[in-house]
């Protein structure tokens, strides 16, 4: 409890420096942050829809530290400001909109990734220098090393473009009416396949390597051994003695890992005209509409400290040595 | 030297060099390769591959192996640039703060922590969104100055426990500075995991200077894989079927990524000898072929 | 006599390497009687661990049993034995204690799941069953069964070594090799699991190979003795005549160069 409650303090401080840089950035640029900031909204925006933004800024006619506190206050009443290319709507519905398919999509792709790669790297690591591990290990060298962006781009090439079997972009055929009902959530499944697949071709090897390489690492431990020695089926050791303890630094690798797939998870949204957080931003940063690319920064480390967050739990409840601690 | 010897022994290590001397080489010769320059319209837009033009031309009748060829130069400049700086900055203090303990060792343990956690990707798209249209140069900066936190962590760790080491204990017994000691006795100890660190943190750069540029934050005027991909995006060249203006650039950073994750794959194996399989398991299989023993 | 319960004839045992191979156990034959307290001692790297690795077919490549080498228990020859014998084999037949007691026990399994693992292996066995029988093998080496709800890092060093004794014991084997198992513990406690192991020894009718490079030690528990260097075994004899008359001159260097604990008293006298 107190390892997690440690966790969550540290993950609140992680979050305010995400806010710090926000505040800091435009104030640091050569120029007036106000003019940075707002640059794009042109005449269009009223003085008064102005000044309500530059208060939610922290842009008031006071010391730096005052500044400072009032854009704070707002982050942490969790008013992120309103878009300026779709004005007035606010940052937060905005990016919320957009995180739930970007969740959707990077969340299936890790589970599916994360399984196959686990097993993968389980399977390659007890067979290991035979062929299937010089297969294995090979094809996670490959997926791990080639950019999601590159990866996306071949994709649509081949199996969207080529051979037609997937649709170029959007979640889902825009002629449907979002409903829950088979004939909505079929185009779901249909429009998200490739960005998945992709995701899934770009992780899977990562993951692979990682649990390769530790479960390397045990297969010389003395419980493993004896576990082979108590007659226990190669089946049986393999997951329940070496894979079980090797998943501990895979978890713990794939906190890590997180930062990546989001990172991936944006660019092939981009690619795939999918309506996740990527490409919100995208549309943010040709339109410079910086109110919303500041919100997806606080939006996406709050999003990586809740599954950071997550993985501890799921930590604790994997090495019974923390449990007690 | 020894690592030297050891990597031109192992094939994948082997495999790796060879496409990183090719394309190393394909960028210093660049100007020798091709007769038309990067940046002018040599030919009409969106022509297919051709005699004239190998890998075709872009929307705007630039050449696509010209613009190929000399945007190695900066994928390269950038990847190994921005990798050296992350690689020092991540050594430099994962050494200090496993050496030294104590509260630089709180302060930097907490930093890198930190670090870990706020997204790599979002940050950078928000500082270069600030820049502006950011040049190789400065993106490689930033990626500098952002990505050392793995670094530190793994290079910390480990020398945490080389710190326990007698030769560490003696040099300390005979009253070296600390840094002789850092820089004498634990850095040489620590060269296999700093070149892990700079061969994964060049990867790193590579792909996030491509993807930076492709979501329209670098400067459109430079010529490079990134930015032939952004271009290529924006003139909707898969759907208007100039496919050899996206593949080429494509297949070009997966190059590139294969070779080095390679190499990255065999200083793991050799650094860590628990993870090379090579000569012995393959003599092994073939004298239990044989009948000459069993397990 | 009766037939010896192992029985190793011309062992030789290589590590392969990319070039040349590594002959870790050089043509080593002896037999361990049903009852038997037998030691195997020699410097670390003398190929004693291999041996013992080999009685359970426990290695992995590169390690290599050359074709001509024989271990037979109980009369069967184990290098025969194809995987599923093999498996039903192992555990019934000899047990095995590791050189790191610390590290021979799942950390994320109860203890509990690691007897029922190794019953449930070999043969059909309910829940209950093999509860009841855990509590009782807990017993014989004086350890609460409430204990079988714990995970190896709430029991100390000492306990984790005689749980593992307990868990050998489950099958009832006729063999139990320790491979120094005693390195990682203090002498008190290694005394204590020494003594323990004779007395259920006596009581259950095992035999023992104990392997271990402190030769003060295994002079106190061992029957018969056999003397290893660079892989070969250069010296078999009972316990009293290797301690009292080595015949062979690496057997006397052995106790020459054993630290002197009192003054000019250079062997310990055996306790047991």
């Amino acid at each position: 409890m107190a390892f997690l409650l440690r966790r969550l303090a540290f993950y609140l401080a992680a979050f305010l420096v995400a806010a710090t840089i926000n505040f800091f950035l435009p104030r640091l640029m050569p120029g007036d942050p106000i003019e940075i900031m707002f640059a794009s909204a042109g005449a269009e925006l009223s003085l008064e829809n102005l000044n309500a933004l530059k208060l939610t800024f922290g842009f008031i006619d006071a010391p730096l530290h005052e500044q400072y506190f009032a854009y704070l206050q707002s982050v942490f009443t969790g008013d992120l400001g309103r878009s300026i290319k779709y004005f007035p709507l606010p940052v937060t519905e905005l990016l919320g909109r957009a995180l739930l398919w970007t969740l959707g999509l990077m969340g299936i792709a890790t589970i599916i990734s994360f399984t196959l790669g686990s097993f993968l790297g389980i399977f390659a690591a007890w067979r290991r220098g035979r062929l299937v591990d010089s297969v294995i290990s090979l094809g996670a060298i490959f997926s791990s090393s080639v950019p999601a962006v590159v990866v996306s781009l071949i994709m649509l090439f081949i199996f969207g473009y080529t051979l037609r079997w997937f649709p170029n972009g959007y979640a889902a055929n825009p002629l449907i009416d979002p409903a829950w009902n088979w004939t909505y959530i079929s185009s779901v499944l249909y429009h998200g396949t490739l960005p998945m697949l992709t995701l899934v071709f770009v992780l899977t090897g990562g993951f692979g390597v990682t649990m390769r390489n530790n479960m390397i690492n045990l297969l010389g431990e003395d419980y493993i051994v004896m576990a082979r020695a108590k007659g226990l089926s190669d089946n049986n050791v393999m997951l329940w003695y070496a894979a079980r303890n090797a998943l501990l630094p895979t978890v713990s690798s794939l906190a890590i890992a997180i930062g990546t797939i989001l990172g991936g998870s944006l660019v092939t949204e981009v690619v795939f005209n999918y309506p996740g957080l990527g490409n919100t931003l995208y549309q943010a940063i040709i339109a410079r509409d910086y109110p919303v690319i500041q919100g997806q920064l606080l939006i996406m480390t709050a999003a990586m400290l809740i599954s950071n967050f997550v993985v501890d739990l799921s930590y604790v409840l994997l090495d019974p040595r923390l449990k007690k601690a | 030297m020894k690592l030297l010897r050891q990597l031109l022994n192992n094939k994948k290590a082997l495999v790796g060099l060879i496409i990183l001397t090719i394309i190393v080489l394909v960028a210093i010769f660049a100007p020798l390769l091709t007769e038309y320059s990067p940046t002018r319209r040599v030919g009409r837009p969106h022509q297919a591959p051709s005699w004239d033009h190998w890998m075709g031309t872009t929307r705007l009748g630039h050449d696509v192996f010209s613009r190929l060829v000399h945007g190695a130069r900066v994928s390269l400049a950038v990847g190994f640039g921005a990798g050296l700086l992350i690689t020092v900055i991540g050594t430099v203090l994962g050494i200090i703060a496993g050496y030294k303990g104590g509260v630089v060792d709180e302060v930097i343990n907490f930093f890198t922590n930190m670090v870990l956690v706020i997204p790599n990707l979002p940050l950078l798209l928000v500082l270069a969104a600030f820049i502006g249209q950011a040049s190789p140069m400065v993106i490689a900066i930033i990626l500098g100055f952002t990505s050392w936190a793995w670094g530190v962590r793994v290079t910390r760790s480990e020398t945490l426990s080389i710190r326990q080491r007698d030769f560490v204990k003696s040099a300390e017994m005979l009253g070296e500075p600390s840094w002789r000691i850092m820089l004498f006795e634990i850095f040489p100890n620590l060269i296999s995991i700093v070149g892990i660190n700079f061969i994964g943190s060049v990867i790193f750069a590579v792909i996030t200077e491509a993807t930076l540029e492709f979501l329209g934050l670098g400067d459109p005027n430079t010529v490079s894989w990134g930015i032939m991909l952004y271009n290529a995006q924006n003139s909707a060249a898969l759907s208007v079927g100039a496919w050899w203006d996206i593949l080429a650039p494509c297949f070009a950073l997966a190059f590139l990524g294969l070779g080095l994750a390679l190499l990255n794959f065999a200083i793991d194996e050799i650094a860590n000898p628990r993870l090379r399989t090579g000569g012995m398991l393959n003599r092994w299989t073939r004298m239990v072929r044989i009948g000459e023993g069993k397990l | 006599m009766s037939d010896p319960v192992l029985s190793v004839r011309n062992l030789n045992i290589d590590y392969v390497g990319a070039e040349t191979n590594f002959h870790a156990v050089k043509n080593v034959s002896f037999d361990i009687a049903p009852g038997e307290f037998f030691g195997l001692a020699g410097e670390s790297g003398c190929g004693k661990s291999t041996i013992a690795f080999a009685v359970s077919r426990l290695h992995r490549p590169p390690a290599l049993i050359r074709t001509g080498s024989e271990i037979l228990v109980s009369g069967r020859d184990v290098l025969s034995l194809n995987d599923a014998d093999l498996r039903k084999f192992r555990w019934r037949e000899v047990a095995m204690v590791f050189q790191s007691a610390m590290n021979s026990l799942n950390p994320v399994l109860t203890i509990e799941a690691q007897f029922y693992d190794v019953l449930r292996a070999h043969g059909p066995i309910s829940r209950a069953e093999a509860h009841a029988r855990a509590t009782e093998l807990l017993k014989l080496v004086d350890i609460a069964p409430e204990r079988l709800d714990n995970y190896p890092h709430q029991c100390s060093g000492g306990m984790r070594q005689r749980i593992v004794i307990a868990i050998c014991l489950a099958l009832n084997p006729k063999l139990l090799i320790m491979d120094e198992p005693t390195t990682a513990l203090d002498v008190v406690v290694q005394r204590e699991i020494l003594q323990r192991i004779d007395v259920l020894r006596k009581k259950l009718g095992f035999s023992v190979l104990f392997i271990t490079h402190d030769l003060g030690l295994m002079v106190q528990v061992s029957d018969r003795i056999g003397i290893m260097l660079e892989g070969e075994l250069v010296e078999v004899n009972d316990a009293q005549t290797i301690y009292r008359h080595p015949q062979h001159p690496y057997t006397q260097q052995l106790w020459a160069s054993m630290p002197k604990l009192h003054g000019e008293q250079t062997r310990r006298e055996p306790v047991l």
